[in-house]
């Protein structure tokens, strides 16, 4: 126990480490640096709310792309899942004019339909052709970009806009906000709502039992009667589902609008966010929480320290690495 | 028209180039037993450093060859990462991505003091970049007949297929992974230094544009050979170049620029299940 | 030659394990002169690799980097007729048969002139014939000096072929023998500590067609075992009649891939195969009646420990496969598909799920066996057919054939 605690101090040191030899290289005091990261994402109420605005946009593709990790599935694609269930949410959202308790609950759903549906192609492939969907789901985002920046870029374009997106959605359409002023949404609370469903369903329903057991042990799950190809569909649907809402969140909460540019990698990040939640739905949370304050913090970094934040995607690569290699990690420390 | 077909032609040999390099280095990794999903990372790297050496020595020779020192030490990364710290091989190639294109991102605006992308610097040049694509041809073939009859050669098809008896033989396997992914990352790191002063003379953000992904699609695509998966990297490089070709048709240049991740998708799902891939491709192999 | 004896999980493999090197003693000292050559139990080829490239591995002549190809055939093929183990060294190695793999793996170590040769099981799944070909071979090595040590549990192939005996049991050696002044009666009984566990005594049924495939015919209230080779079709036939018997109680071949999730518990194990039937109320996975269930087992098969909750990858691999029969036989299928029941697990579990498998034929029940122990199929069958090649022979009732005529029908004969 106390050489995974050190293990984890090491991790640590590690990642802080790096980063300091970054924002040195970048003329700024560390020290000065890291007061900045946290003084940004945690100083004051509206910090906080921000931070807790990157915390929701991180969860939902992570619960995702832990979904599909807990089936044995790599989703690469969130990002992509992510595009096309904003994409839905934008372009329904802009003609919809219904009260907000009718169009919200609509637009979450079409979002997660568009990304479920994005997610259970790339299972379609697996299952049909045993492709593989780590490079399926990589090919999927690049067309689900594509496909959206065209249909904003023309046939959806607003014609009062001047970049490329949809018209602003109706006021009624917008999730309410948690914090006045805020960009803090009923987007945490429904995230958090996911998180606690997910968690039941892996646990306690025969669905997340065969998900699971192919995830573990696919010829034994193939022996007991369990199509791999099935849950391959079901579990990657779901998990673009899960990510597809998440761009609805962003939409609807955020943008109030649809733009190819509403995710700034969020489905990449969401894969370590999985990781260091270690797949586990709970856990998962509250790794979300942690990156959201890299995110936000890194702005207050460029903005006070002048450190670029592209830094904060080293950082992260790193606690990739880091993390995925605790093991040998704490075997090491161990001896 | 004979002038198009030569342009279109010229043209699928330029895309294609980057593709061949990433997609060797691919091959290499696979055939060794391990999946390099930052190929992406690396010809990103390998395009960055390129600029970098470039802008700071003005040497475009030099920066080449930096270009390809970058590569290499990020297979280097994921080889020890892979191996020794038994990360997930999909998990470290995943991080390897976010490392290499921040880091280029942040190096970027170091070095230029501006983000997106870099000023222009000086290239290969016309020559270079034929140079560069002759040597991609080349490189296939020389990669084909070092797997196939030299001793390291065989060395990394026995590490990819049991790399126990690999190691019962006296070699360590996880050694010639980590060789293996040095020559991939360096073949990919090429791909990245001609993306950037080979067939232009600058670096920006996000110019990798998927490729590293296009050629793992390649390495399948191919059958985990070396002239396979520059077969397939053509197929691909074509596809790129029909979108130039095909700008004035009025067909939306979005759908043409899918066309090569179309036309990937596609190959992935006719072939895949008909090749086999190495029997401990993507498996970890622990040292008892 | 040497025999080193015991039962699964006495310590046989480890004592190997330390004495090649791999693993390092916790206490005492490992005396060594010259090199140990080790075949292992399941081979450790590159399939896909030629004979030669898997035999040469390591020590390829190399002219520069490029390989000598000629110089390496001529290597292998000197080395295989010094040694009668023929075999075309351009062969891919998947394409071999068992009995070949093997001498490819014998030639690889011979190619490294062992002063000591180490066999693990070597005889686990070769046909009697192929047995008596790899002793001859053996014989003629420990002629020319080679000391050879054996690991197996085969206890009439030690009485035939080796010089001396030492035995194992739970982590220590408990006798020393001179072959020729033993038995194997008095071998066993070292082995196990005790006398042999006694198998439950099958009781007259009256059996009625239950299932036909092809010439294939089992009867409720009776045992029908398919001898044979490994890779003679087996997987293929077994495959095959689960997907005809949805319903059967299935024992697979390899317990920890295909028959558990080695990181649930015993309970969700047990569940595992009738999670949409037995254990689902509506959507949810009914844990409760998994878990009263596996109490049960634990119970009737004794398992160790009895906690239904222990992650089922901590249990030994004799309590693992307790498990999974108990698990196929709950419920009282009316038809048990059992491939290679008791592979690799000690004598006293193997005793408890033979008894079993023959209560459950006492009680009514169609069992087909696949096994390429013959002993495991003489003990359990009531019929035998011989599987060779990926064409099932006749039906033979046990009591009209002998295990010379088997062991023939194995390699091929008509």
């Amino acid at each position: 126990m106390t050489g995974r605690w050190r293990a984890a101090g090491l991790a640590a040191a590690i990642v802080a480490g790096v980063g300091s030899i970054a924002m040195l290289a970048a003329g700024a005091n560390p020290i000065d640096g890291f007061a900045q990261l946290f003084g940004g994402a945690l100083g004051d109420v509206d910090e906080l709310a921000e931070t807790l605005v990157q915390t929701t946009a991180l969860l939902f593709p992570a619960l995702g792309v832990a979904i599909a990790f807990r089936a044995g599935l790599f989703n690469i694609g969130a990002e992509g899942q992510l595009v096309m269930g904003g994409l839905a949410a934008g372009s329904i959202g802009a003609v919809l004019t219904l009260p907000g308790y009718v169009s919200i609950p609509l637009l979450l759903m079409a979002g997660a339909l568009a990304g479920g549906g994005w997610g259970a192609f790339a299972g379609f492939l697996r299952a049909r052709f045993a492709a593989n969907e780590v490079i399926t789901t990589l090919m999927l985002n690049v067309v689900a970009t594509l496909f959206a920046s065209y249909l904003v870029g023309g046939p959806l374009k607003s014609p009062a806009a001047t970049a490329s997106e949809t018209a602003i959605l109706p006021h009624a359409s917008w999730l309410p906000e948690l914090v006045r002023d805020t960009r803090l949404t009923l987007a945490l609370p429904i995230a958090l709502l996911v998180a606690l469903g997910l968690r039941y369903l892996l646990d306690r329903t025969v669905f997340g039992y065969e998900l699971r057991a192919v995830g573990e042990a696919p010829k034994a799950a193939r022996r007991a009667g369990i199509a791999p190809g099935r849950i391959a569909i079901a579990a990657l649907g779901l998990s673009g589902a899960i990510a597809g809402m998440g761009g609805a969140t962003i939409v609807l909460g955020i943008l109030h609008r649809f733009n190819v540019a509403l995710s700034p990698g969020y489905g990449f990040i969401a894969i370590a966010v999985a990781l260091v939640g270690n797949c586990d739905p709970i856990a998962i949370v509250a790794a979300a929480f942690a990156f959201g304050i890299l995110q936000n913090g890194a702005l207050a970094m460029q903005a006070g320290a002048g450190v670029p934040r592209d830094i904060v995607a080293v950082v992260e690569g790193l606690v990739i690495f880091v993390l995925a290699g605790r093991q040998y990690l704490t075997r090491t420390v161990a001896q | 028209m004979s002038g198009e077909l030569l342009a279109l032609f010229t043209l699928t040999l330029v895309k294609a180039t980057p593709l061949i390099y990433a997609a060797l280095g691919g091959v290499v990794g696979e055939r060794a037993g391990v999946v390099n999903i930052g190929l992406e990372g690396m010809l990103a790297g390998g395009a960055f450093t390129a600029v970098a050496v470039s802008y700071k020595t003005g040497s475009a020779p030099l920066a080449a060859l930096a270009g390809v020192a970058c590569g290499a030490a990020l297979g280097f990364l994921l080889g020890v990462a892979a191996t020794r710290w038994r990360v997930d091989q999909i998990v470290a190639g995943t991080g390897l991505n976010l490392l290499a294109l921040g880091g280029a991102a942040y190096a970027l605006v170091l070095v230029f003091g501006r983000p997106g992308a870099s000023f222009a610097v000086p290239a290969l040049g016309l020559r270079g970049e034929a140079t560069l694509i002759a040597l991609a041809l080349v490189a296939a073939l020389v990669i084909d007949r070092v797997l196939a009859v030299t001793s390291w050669g065989l060395h990394v098809r026995a590490a990819g297929e049991n790399p126990r008896a690999l190691d019962i033989a006296g070699i360590d396997p996880l050694r010639i992974r980590v060789q293996a992914l040095v020559l991939g990352g360096a073949l990919a790191g090429l791909g990245g230094v001609f993306l950037s002063i080979g067939e232009l003379d600058l670096y920006s953000d996000g110019m990798t544009a998927g490729r590293g992904f296009i050629a793992l699609a390649a390495v399948i695509f191919g059958r985990w050979t070396p002239l396979g998966a520059t077969g397939a990297a053509l197929f691909f490089g074509f596809f790129a170049a029909l979108q130039f070709t095909l700008q004035q048709s009025g067909i939306p240049s979005e759908l043409m620029q899918a066309l090569p991740y179309l036309a990937a998708l596609a190959a992935l799902a006719g072939f895949a299940g008909r090749a086999r891939a190495p029997a401990a491709d993507g498996i970890p192999y622990a040292r008892e | 030659m040497h025999a080193l004896v015991g039962e699964n999980g006495a310590g046989k493999s480890t004592l190997a394990n330390v004495a090649f090197g791999g693993l390092h003693p916790d206490a005492g000292t490992i005396e060594r002169t010259g090199t140990i050559g080790l075949v292992h139990q399941h081979f450790e080829l590159a399939e896909r690799l030629r004979v030669w490239e898997n035999v040469l591995l390591g020590r390829e002549p190399c002219r520069f980097w490029t390989i000598d190809r000629e110089q390496a055939h001529a290597r292998v093929r000197e080395l295989a007729t010094r040694h009668g183990l023929e075999v075309d060294p351009d062969a891919a190695v998947e394409t071999l048969p068992v009995a070949v793999r093997q001498r490819v793996e014998l030639l690889r170590e011979l190619e490294r002139d062992p002063t000591v040769l180490l066999l693990d099981e070597p005889t686990a799944t070769l046909a009697p014939a192929e047995t008596e070909a790899l002793f001859t071979t053996l014989t003629q090595l420990a002629e020319r000096g080679i000391a050879i040590l054996i690991i197996t549990h085969k206890l009439a192939d030690v009485v035939r072929f080796t010089q001396r005996v030492t035995v194992m049991r739970a982590g220590r050696i408990v006798a020393r023998m001179e072959t020729a002044q033993t038995t194997l009666d008095e071998i066993a009984h070292a082995m196990v500590g005790g006398d042999l566990p006694q198998v439950a005594a099958r009781t007259a049924t009256t059996p009625a067609p239950y299932l036909s495939f092809q010439d294939l015919e089992v009867r409720s209230g009776e045992i029908v075992g398919i001898a044979g080779v490994e890779g003679n079709g087996q997987t293929a036939l077994f495959d095959a009649i689960a997907q005809i018997v949805p319903d059967a109680g299935i024992i697979p071949q390899d317990r920890q891939r295909e028959a558990l999730v080695l990181g649930w518990s015993i309970a969700d194990n047990v569940a595992l195969g009738r999670q949409r039937t037995r254990y689902r109320r509506g959507i949810v996975f009914d844990r409760k009646t998994a878990r009263s269930d596996a109490i049960s087992i634990i119970e009737r098969f004794d398992v160790r420990p009895r906690s239904v909750d222990a992650p089922i990858g901590t249990l030994s691999g004799g309590n693992q496969q307790k498990i999974v029969v108990g698990r196929a036989l709950e419920g009282r299928p009316r038809f048990v598909l059992a491939y290679q029941p008791t592979r690799g697990i000690d004598i006293g579990a193997a005793a408890i799920v033979q008894s079993r498998l023959i209560e459950a034929r006492n009680a009514g029940c169609a069992i087909l066996l696949i096994s390429f122990d013959l002993d495991e199929i003489f003990v359990l069958a009531d019929r035998i057919a011989v599987m060779y090649s990926g064409r099932l022979g006749p039906l033979f009732p046990r009591d009209s054939i002998d295990r010379a005529r088997i062991g023939a029908l194995m390699t091929g004969a008509t």
